[in-house]
């Protein structure tokens, strides 16, 4: 009886539609330019940073959160010092507008007071900085729905494509200098198809896109490949 | 028209009329983290004006939400922090008390002269957006006035990571963190303040502090006193 009550026809519709949600297609490449060679100690770990907006750089904050659970989570795993943590300890020296651009302002910054022993303390040896965003590129299709006093309903097709396009760059702050890029360009199509019921087949590009990059900085860090 | 129908229209006009009504956010007392920086050798007094102690701005969106903001004492909270950890001595003085009665090296007053923010229906994004002008006044001991400087500082945040409250906060905050970090690198640069220096502290060299991005920090600059005599 209790099975029976389990296979009714709605809680099949609803695993069908999770399903469906669960299944968007998206295409990716990620890509690696090494500049110099990595590696990272026990006891040593790297903090995930925005790019600047002074800068014009849109990286949604949620994808950066994204990234640090990513890298820090599973066996691999590697320490990530909370952003927050780093910039605050580090005042002002990594705010949007005090934030070196470039790996040429490193021997600057550590030589002012307080900062080369903070960043010691704080066990920090990669600065990635992530750049990039997801748009919507393209959509099409339309859709109508209507209620009335007897039910209503959807009828109709829709479509929309997402780019994720990411760029982390390692700096490795005890070499001072650019350990090389990461990149995760992931593009989906998602769709919603309605006949009464709209089901969303949806491409989570960003959702990929993190999970890509996150995979592919912990092998670019951990390994040991020379230039 | 029954009574459920009926209260049910009412419920349905008051949850109208308050989603178009905006929000009213406060800032709670925010702090900026301790600076690294090396103190310069001055012994300096700071006056705030009233506003510091309860700053409000309102903002109508045409057509749309109305917003407010409250940023309490936060500005006092701020600039007392901040001179407290850029100056070897540091007090805040009273507007009531004669500055002449009393001994520094510089007397600072900071004033907001514009504040304005923008939100997600305006700019079509998702963010929130902070802009503060403030105007740092310095004075030396004699009551000469030596610097009028304006900062812009401005901050950001997305509505997609927090509630429409907490990023309009957050945007504040990084304003104001911004306002702070440009003051830290360029005030001595852009006031001449340090030159102040008095017999009330021991003299040495003050730190330079030039910014990483040099690009942007430098876009501000000491206005001319203007010559009131004429």
């Amino acid at each position: 009886m209790n099975r029976r009550r389990i296979l009714t026809p709605q809680r099949l519709l609803g695993i069908a539609m999770a399903g469906a949600i669960l299944s968007g297609c998206v295409t990716s490449r990620v890509e690696n330019i090494r500049e110099n060679t990595t590696g990272i100690g026990a006891g040593e770990g790297i903090v995930i940073m925005a790019k600047s907006y002074h800068l014009g750089n849109e990286t949604e904050a949620k994808f950066i959160a994204c990234v640090g659970n990513s890298i820090g989570s599973g066996s691999t795993g590697l320490r990530v010092v909370p952003n927050t943590e780093f910039v605050d300890a580090l005042f002002p020296w990594f705010e949007p507008r005090t934030a070196p651009a470039e790996t040429k302002g490193l021997p600057t910054l550590m030589s002012r007071p307080g900062v080369a022993e903070k960043i010691k303390e704080k066990g920090i040896r990669y600065v990635v900085w992530l750049d990039g965003d997801t748009d919507k590129v393209a959509g099409g299709g339309s859709m109508s729905c209507a209620a009335g006093p007897g039910g209503g309903g959807c009828f109709g097709f829709a479509w929309w494509q997402n780019d994720s396009n990411y760029e982390a760059d390692v700096w490795d702050l005890a070499g001072l200098e650019d350990a090389g890029t990461v990149s995760a360009d992931v593009s989906g199509t998602s769709f919603l198809p309605a006949i009464v019921i709209p089901i969303p087949l949806i491409a989570r590009t960003q959702n990929k896109a993190c999970n890509a990059l996150a995979d592919q900085l912990k092998l670019f860090i951990i390994s040991d490949e020379a230039v | 028209m029954s009574l459920r129908l009926k209260t049910s229209i009412a419920t349905l006009v008051v949850i109208g009329i308050a989603g178009c009504g905006g929000a009213k956010v406060t800032l709670h007392n925010p702090t900026i983290p301790k600076p690294l920086i090396d103190q310069l050798p001055l012994s300096v007094a700071a006056r705030y004006p009233a506003v510091f102690d309860n700053f409000v701005h309102e903002e109508q969106v045409i057509g749309k939400e109305k917003w407010s903001i409250d940023l309490g004492r936060a500005n006092r909270i701020l600039f007392t922090q901040l001179f407290g950890s850029m100056f070897t001595e540091f007090r805040v003085i009273d507007n009531e008390v004669n500055p002449q009665d009393l001994e520094f090296d510089a007397l600072i007053e900071p004033s907001i002269d514009a504040f304005e923010f923008s939100v997600p229906s305006q700019s079509q994004t998702d963010d929130f957006a902070v802009w503060i002008r403030y105007r740092i006044k310095i004075f030396d001991k004699d009551g000469i006035q030596i610097a009028n400087w304006p900062i812009a500082a401005y901050g950001k945040s997305q509505s997609t990571t927090f509630s429409t409250d907490e990023a309009l906060q957050r945007a504040a905050v990084l304003a104001m963190r911004d306002a702070a970090a440009l003051i830290i690198l360029q005030m001595d640069k852009s006031t001449g303040i340090s030159k102040l220096r008095g017999t009330n502290v021991q003299q040495t060299s003050p730190p330079s502090v030039t910014p990483v991005h040099e690009d942007i920090a430098l876009q501000t600059a000491a206005e001319e006193i203007p010559d009131e005599s004429s």
